[in-house]
């Protein structure tokens, strides 16, 4: 049986033993999976239950509606002030993703030798058995053979299981798509004010401006939602952005056009008013930072950054520059966020951006203070390894195929580096004998078919995922895993955390089909693998339930995890007590960072260009945007949000696109130095002539993925990835990804 | 004039659609058909670059002067006289699409598996309970709101750009525009 031939007849069989009590699917998944077989016994009932979100990080809380046994509708906690009882489309869709036919059900091998995108691997059902037996004699065999560093993998550092299986195997190859999100935001926070935060206090700012960042129109709802209540409040907002129907440019009292990868010279330009003007919090930067020790430096530095030399740059106004930059300093709370991608992975002056944005904030003298970005104040839930200490992990090389150990900052962070992989894999043929990909696309890297022909040449590959999507075709076992609401966890809030707050995540619903949370799947493959490191020390297996109850005691949540499920949230809430030191090592905040000195890269925040600027074979600007009803590549398959928006197209001026004979709806040929994609042109008035816009997370290749499959084409064909010569080449203290750092042609097909 | 309305400030309609997933789950509306009782209509007005662009959620505006109630052969429409909710009986909808034809806002929904067609109602069920719609209580900026027309009609006006005549069907909604 293969997944390609499932029919909604198989999926009801298979789904049998999942759908026990259940009487009626919802109504809106009708002509899916029609009815489900009633048992009838059980008597109808319903349940309302509390869980958290997990289609982005920030978790918003919400209540599940579960009839007979079947989740029918998700509403958001009132009590949670961090979604405040809203919730965003990807969030409203859940029985989407839940009930969505095209899951992966069971373990299943691959028949077909050939591995390549577009060609059906000829999946045969398998026992988690014989998966789990086949992928522990795999790893142990490469183990053995060609050492812990042939093994590679692409998986986030966490959560902490995850982390204990990847230390069990030892490697230095393991790869995560930081780099194109935040890892540059995250070296420049750690330098600078001593950590990487996500909180920004939105609702009690007076000034928000805002450099490409627009987590509104992602709709992520900790921010939408802030967001809209400073402006309610009479906050002003300030959005530059070269598209304004960006969601942050839609909602902001000025949406100002700024050309792309220019960002960084109008904040300098900022910075250089604020200083020479006298304009910024005097007591908090001569109190909490390195100013006073630097200042003839600092003031040095930022002098020929003028608003006048940022307009040849920018585009945006010398005398708007010099305006808002007064406003800012002088009608705080004052704030400007930088989340994740945009600014700190979109170009490769990124890093420099996030830094510069970063000092602007430290200026306004509001970090750690209210309307600012501040450091979350969490429960400290130990993780598997503090419960059950593992035997000593065996060391790793330190040394990994892209060369992040020759970057003293990537390498202490030793994440992110996705834009770098081909180009690893390219130099060190062979080197990689098994891959364990979890939960990611090739549709998350740039230049993806250079990516898949690398990861093709790997012998021998699992994938854990909740979706067929086309990475799967790359992989030889591919184990299914199961939602998050059929699964327990708790979690720590860390988006909005003014106070402590905890909310569970708890199963909905019993795990569908075969599927098995990922908790369960590292145990069991970790018990095959590496069996001293997933014991007791009385020689019993983990047992993850009893490490959940551990975690809520010591985490002073409740007496067990069956506790924390029936209070569902937890806030421990406490006045607001803004620091007066902060985590770095002199316990002040770095304007100057010596640290990067040292390291021979520039202590302040240094004009330069963006990677790849318009020419005449490329004389366009590419842009990205997730669209908000979307989370990257997905959800995409979602018959829910697939059907408010499943495919893409190409936003163009409606004046340039005139002016190379492309009407509405043509079919145009976008092109860069790397790749080509043909979408269909919507002309619009809300982008700036010299730039294109794409939507990303679509043209998914799978055809697997019934309703996200051949819909659109994907914006990451157009981008080019790197290697870390180039990061050190231009002296990248913070490793871009350059994520948006293409140009482009456009004509009529 | 019907008792309740939708309200939608255009400063605050980022159009991601929650509106729209909220509708679709709360009110078991099937999927794949287009059938889509809300959705968001994006505007951008001006040329570059001075634009103004916003989105505007949209579903059934419940008409004072529904002129799909007028239309309809077979009774299938109708407004609840307690408040004017303009409800569609589908068991006797015969699916000749008359209201289709004369709603200037393309709110009554044709279901080709059905055969019939398939409209807002307000959360009629909710409202009942005393309840917001539920594109309402999710809005996550709190663009689309819901209440009396009393008090709607003194935070909005009645017409924007690209909206059809107000005084043809007198429909229940009001805009706070956009500013700039």
């Amino acid at each position: 049986m293969t997944l390609h031939d499932t029919t909604r007849r198989d999926f009801l069989k298979t789904s049998g033993t999942a759908f026990a009590g259940a009487a009626v699917l919802p109504g809106f998944l009708d002509g899916v999976v029609r009815r489900a077989a009633a048992p009838g016994a059980e008597a109808a009932a319903t349940s309302q239950l509390v869980s958290a979100c997990s289609w982005c990080g920030s978790a918003c809380g919400f209540k599940a509606t579960v009839k007979d046994g079947v989740l029918t509708f998700v509403e958001g906690l009132p009590e949670d002030p961090q979604g405040g009882g809203k919730m965003c489309a990807k969030g409203k869709a859940a029985a989407g993703y839940l009930y969505d036919p095209d899951r992966l059900k069971y373990p299943m091998k691959r028949t077909n030798p050939v591995k390549k995108i577009g060609v059906d691997p000829g999946w045969v059902k398998i026992s988690w058995d014989e998966a789990l037996d086949t992928a522990a004699a795999k790893l142990k065999e490469t183990i053995e053979k060609n050492g812990r560093d042939s093994v590679l993998v692409l998986g986030l550092p966490s959560p902490d299981v995850w982390a204990r299986f990847v230390n069990c195997i030892g490697t230095s190859n393991r790869f995560d798509h930081w780099d194109e999100c935040f890892l540059a935001n995250r070296v420049v926070s750690a330098n600078v004010i001593g950590g990487f935060v996500w909180c920004h206090d939105f609702a009690n700012a007076k000034y928000i401006v805002t450099f490409g960042w627009d987590l509104v129109g992602k709709a992520k709802v900790v921010w939408a939602r802030a967001v809209a209540e400073a402006k309610k409040k009479g906050a002003k907002i300030v959005s530059f952005n070269p598209y304004k129907a960006a969601g942050t440019s839609v909602i902001a009292d000025e949406a100002i056009s700024i050309r792309p990868g220019s960002d960084l010279a109008v904040v300098n330009a900022m910075i250089h008013v604020i200083l020479a003007e006298g304009l910024y919090d005097e007591t908090f930067v001569k109190g909490l930072t390195n100013f006073e020790e630097h200042e003839t430096a600092i003031r040095a530095h930022f002098a020929p950054y003028t608003p006048e030399w940022a307009e040849e740059l920018s585009d945006v106004p010398a005398g708007t520059i010099r305006r808002i930059a007064r406003e800012f300093a002088t009608q705080g709370p004052a704030i400007a966020p930088i989340h994740k991608k945009t600014p700190s992975a979109n170009y490769a002056n990124g890093t420099e951006t996030s830094f510069a944005i970063t000092i602007l904030n430290v200026l306004a003298g509001t970090i750690d203070r209210p309307g600012g970005r501040f450091f979350p104040r969490t429960h400290s839930i130990p993780g598997i390894d503090a419960i059950v200490p593992p035997p000593k992990y065996p060391a790793k090389s330190g040394v990994d195929i892209v060369g992040r150990h020759a970057h003293p900052f990537l390498k202490a962070v030793g994440s992110g580096m996705f834009s770098c992989l081909a180009d690893g894999m390219r130099k060190n043929p062979g080197k990689i004998q098994m891959g364990i990909i979890t939960r990611y696309s090739t549709m998350a890297f740039p230049n993806p078919p250079e990516v898949e022909a690398e990861l093709a040449k790997i012998p021998f590959t699992v994938c854990t995922d909740l979706f067929p999507n086309e990475i799967i075709e790359l992989a030889d076992i591919v184990l299914p895993q199961s939602l998050s609401y059929e699964s327990s966890d708790l979690v720590a809030r860390d988006h909005h955390a003014p106070y402590k707050m905890t909310i569970v995540r708890q199963p909905l619903v019993p795990p569908m089909f075969e599927t098995k949370p990922l908790g369960a799947i590292l145990l069991a493959w970790g018990l095959k693998a590496f069996p001293e490191y997933w014991k007791n020390a009385d020689g019993t297996p983990i047992n993850m339930t009893v490490v959940l109850n551990e975690k809520t005691k010591r985490a002073g949540l409740g007496a067990d995890f069956a506790e924390m499920k029936a209070k569902g949230f937890v806030a421990d809430v406490a006045p607001f007590v803004p620091r007066t030191t902060f985590p770095t090592a002199s316990g002040k905040i770095n304007i100057y960072v010596k640290a990067f000195a040292d390291a021979g890269f520039e202590p302040l925040p240094t004009w330069k260009q963006k990677r790849d600027v318009p020419s005449d074979a490329y004389p366009f600007y590419l842009l990205t945007i997730i669209p908000p009803m979307q989370i990257r590549n997905t959800t995409t398959n979602n018959r829910i949000v697939n059907e408010i928006k499943g495919t893409n197209e190409v936003f163009i001026n409606v004046q340039t696109a005139r002016g190379l004979g492309i009407a509405e709806g043509d079919t145009v040929k976008v092109r860069s130095r790397v790749g080509e994609i043909q979408l269909p042109a919507r002309l619009t008035e809300a982008i700036r002539p010299d730039c294109v816009l794409v939507p990303h997370g679509f043209g998914h290749q799978s055809r697997l993925m019934t309703q996200a499959y051949g819909k659109g084409a994907k914006d990451a064909v157009l981008v080019p990835g790197q290697s870390m010569d180039d990061i050190l080449a231009r002296k990248d203290v913070g490793g871009s990804a350059c994520i948006m750092d293409a140009v482009v042609s456009v004509s009529k097909v | 004039m019907s008792t309740y309305g939708f309200l939608v400030d255009l400063g605050l309609c980022i159009s991601c659609s929650a509106c729209e997933a909220a509708c679709k789950t709360w009110n078991n509306v099937p999927t794949g058909r287009n059938v889509r009782w809300r959705r968001v209509i994006d505007q951008v007005l001006g040329v570059w670059p001075k634009v103004s662009a916003y989105g505007v959620s949209m579903a059934c505006n419940h008409c004072a002067d529904a002129p799909c109630v007028k239309a309809c052969p077979s009774g299938a429409l109708s407004v609840r006289a307690a408040d004017g909710i303009v409800l569609l009986d589908a068991t006797k909808c015969i699916g000749c699409r008359y209201c289709e034809s004369v709603c200037p806002y393309g709110a009554p929904q044709y279901d080709e598996t059905e055969k019939k067609m398939s409209k807002c109602t307000m959360c009629v069920d909710r409202i009942d309970a005393g309840r917001a719609p539920a594109c309402v209580e999710t809005c996550p900026t709190g663009a689309l709101q819901f209440g009396r027309m009393a008090d709607l009609d003194r935070l909005g006006v009645r017409q924007i750009p690209n909206f059809a005549d107000p005084s043809y069907s007198d429909p229940s909604i009001r805009f706070v525009p956009k500013e700039g």
